[in-house]
């Protein structure tokens, strides 16, 4: 219990000097994101504004009140954050909570379904592979596992939108559903839904199942080889048993801190994919912000990515125990 | 040529598995490899007989063998009669379907491997592995682990706590008698240790090996030992049989064939053993190296070390003499074998 405590107090540091640092990039850097937008007004409202007014839009904008003490500041811009309160974007003119709310769950969407596709079929694959280690198949698949995963994300999504988007038109380039529909739980809706995410999702799916699927068939072909397999064979357990309970179950047990981490990327995973389809979800606002030196926004992008993962190996670092009883109560353990 | 199949004379002894000229083979890309040459002996109803050999020398194969389990691509050849009562029908294992097999297997014929925290699921409890054999086999899962209780405590651990661990939480030699009781919770007649000690300290040997009689006793098993350790098979087994290379050097009682063995592979092995009692001066390595199972001699496989050896050992697979009551030995020069190689110490006391 005490472990779980202190694991989950780590998790909370963590966070807190993530959001410091977030804090000391905005503030502290000569010709920063500050200099930058009181530059901007400066340039804008020319004299008319005075310094108090630029300093009060500042802080409205950054929740850092430039006239006040640092460590005032530092207070107000924390307490702010954990509040949930991420500040104003400048580009949208909202508040930043306001944009990246509503995007989330279409990131979300698109990273754990690619997730979910690529898991499922990587350790498939990879248990069929182990299963078939050696043959043609086994050889075959290794290369081309190899490869897709070698290759960047982005190069696929690059020749799904030029080849199935432009050539041959039978896939969207952009958007996430058709503009015409009415959002809801109505067939056609979600079919567009589906429709818009396919080439993200596959670009993302597609060089990610080969490694996994690597990882398991080595998992698997250790397993195989291990004497409680044997001995579950002698003692004539049936097969199904033993290919869930002894060969999955063992094998896919060191996969799953990298399960873990790559959950905790549901909502930073997508940041170039989102871009080349122009689907507007956490990543692409993130580019957004950079292009238009949106720092609350990209402050915001960042820690909410952040945050994710480290959820993710927490969740990973606490719930392993169960999963593995070998490393129950074992404080010194650490998955990454 | 296939040595006389007779040699184990029926009738005098009650077998429960009779091996008849078995030999496993690989098939290797160049060259067989036969791993298991010729061997005939019989596992009697009730006794423990020690197969002792040098590493790689088929004593597991052996084992694996009498309940078919020879990994692929190993061949098993010959024949593995198995008697479920005195006198009944035999079982020939090798002819068995998958299906019979496995319900031959644990039920009638058990086994135990030596590292035995490696022989558990890591991921799975004690009990979890009695109830699915149990499950597995259509036993009654609540009798059965009653019984497994029994068993635990006759091995003289605490079956609550043993059953609610997992293996890495259990010493070696707990996991080792967990083990056992696993391997005899289905209450087969015939038990096959592969090396169960091999990975323990010597009290713990010591310990296993005296409950070993115990649980013969009280469950009626017969008990095949396979190990290198001469000497401590030498007190519990009934009778010991010698392997060298693949194949049978002798075979009898083992107060016989420590005392008076008449080959000389088993004297020299008998030298070879390092011994508290005994000063490591009397201490003899076999001069050599085992053969490779691609590449055996022609004759008696043990010739090329043998300091006896005549042209016909080279030439010739030795017969089976009857050296003394009930013990058999696989040698042409067995008389002189106790001039050649003298005991110079009684090492092993029974």
């Amino acid at each position: 219990m005490s472990y779980v405590l202190k694991r989950l107090g780590r998790s909370f540091l963590t966070i807190f000097v993530v959001v410091s640092a977030s804090f000391g990039l905005i503030r502290l850097l000569p010709g920063g994101p500050l200099d930058y937008l009181r530059a901007q007004m400066i340039q804008q409202g020319g004299s008319d504004l005075s310094t108090a007014e630029i300093n009060r839009r500042i802080a409205a904008q950054t929740n850092i009140a430039v006239d006040e003490p640092v460590y005032v500041q530092y207070i107000d811009y924390m307490t702010a954050i954990f509040r949930g309160d991420f500040g104003q974007s400048i580009w949208y003119d909202q508040s930043v909570a306001g944009v990246i709310g509503p995007a989330i769950p279409w990131t979300v969407f698109l990273t754990a379904t690619a997730l979910f596709l690529a898991f499922t079929v990587g350790v498939s694959l990879g248990a069929f592979m182990a299963y078939k280690e050696g043959s043609t198949f086994d050889v075959g698949s290794t290369g081309v596992g190899l490869v897709l995963n070698s290759t960047p994300g982005y190069v696929v999504a690059l020749l799904f939108i030029a080849f199935l988007g432009y050539r041959l038109q039978l896939f969207p380039t952009g958007g996430r559903y058709a503009s015409e529909l009415t959002p809801g739980l109505n067939v056609p809706f979600l079919a567009s839904v589906l429709y818009h995410g396919t080439l993200p999702i596959l670009s993302m799916a597609i060089v990610a199942f080969g490694g996994w699927a690597l990882s398991m068939r080595g998992n698997s072909i250790r397993v195989l080889g291990e004497d409680y397999l044997r001995v579950a064979r002698l003692r004539g357990l049936p097969t199904r048993r033993i290919a869930l309970r002894y060969v999955a179950r063992n094998a896919i047990l060191p996969m799953y801190t990298g399960l873990m981490i790559a959950i905790g990327t549901v909502f930073g995973g997508a940041v170039i994919i989102e871009n080349i389809f122009a689907y507007p979800g956490i990543g692409f606002y993130l580019i957004q912000a950079i292009n238009a030196r949106d720092s609350p926004l990209m402050m915001g992008a960042f820690i909410l990515i952040t945050v994710a993962m480290v959820i993710g190996i927490t969740v990973a670092d606490l719930t392993y125990g169960w999963l593995d009883p070998r490393a129950k109560g074992g404080a010194s353990r650490e998955s990454y | 040529m296939p040595r006389d199949s007779q040699t184990e004379r029926r009738g005098a002894h009650d077998p429960i598995i009779e091996v008849r000229n078995a030999s496993v083979t690989y098939d290797l890309e160049y060259r067989d490899a036969m791993v298991l040459d010729d061997v005939s002996i019989d596992l009697r109803r009730g006794e423990i007989l020690g197969v002792v050999g040098e590493s790689g020398s088929g004593k597991s194969m052996l084992a694996n063998a009498m309940m078919d389990a020879v990994e692929e691509p190993g061949i098993t050849t010959g024949e593995i009669r198995y008697y479920p009562e005195r006198g009944s029908e035999p079982v020939n294992i090798l002819d068995l379907s998958d299906e019979e097999l496995r319900s031959l297997r644990w039920e009638e014929i058990s086994m135990v491997f030596q590292g035995a925290l490696s022989s558990f699921n890591p991921t799975m409890t004690v009990r979890g592995h009695f109830e699915e054999t149990l499950d597995a086999h259509d036993y009654d899962v609540e009798e059965g682990m009653e019984r497994a209780r029994e068993l635990l405590e006759d091995l003289y651990l605490d079956p609550d706590r043993v059953l609610d661990s997992y293996s890495h939480e259990l010493s070696g030699g707990m996991s080792q008698r967990a083990l056992i009781a696993l391997s005899l919770v289905l209450e087969p007649q015939v038990l096959l240790m592969d090396e169960p000690t091999a990975a323990l300290d010597l009290l713990m040997q010591r310990s296993i090996l005296s409950l070993l009689d115990d649980i013969k006793e009280k469950y009626n098993l017969s008990i095949l030992f396979i190990t290198h350790d001469l000497p401590l098979v030498s007190g519990l087994a009934d009778r010991l049989a010698i392997l060298y290379a693949f194949e049978l050097a002798e075979v009898g009682p083992s107060e016989q064939v420590v005392r008076n063995s008449q080959h000389p592979y088993t004297r020299a092995l008998l030298r070879a053993v390092p011994s508290l009692d005994a000063p490591l001066e009397t201490m003899r390595p076999i001069p050599g190296s085992a053969p490779n199972p691609a590449n055996t001699p022609n004759g008696c496989h043990y010739a090329p070390r043998c300091p006896l050896a005549t042209d016909e050992c080279h030439e010739e697979t030795p017969p089976w003499f009857d050296t003394a009551d009930d013990q058999r030995t696989a040698c042409f020069n067995h008389d002189d074998a106790g001039d050649a190689v003298p005991l110079e110490l009684e090492v092993v006391e029974s």
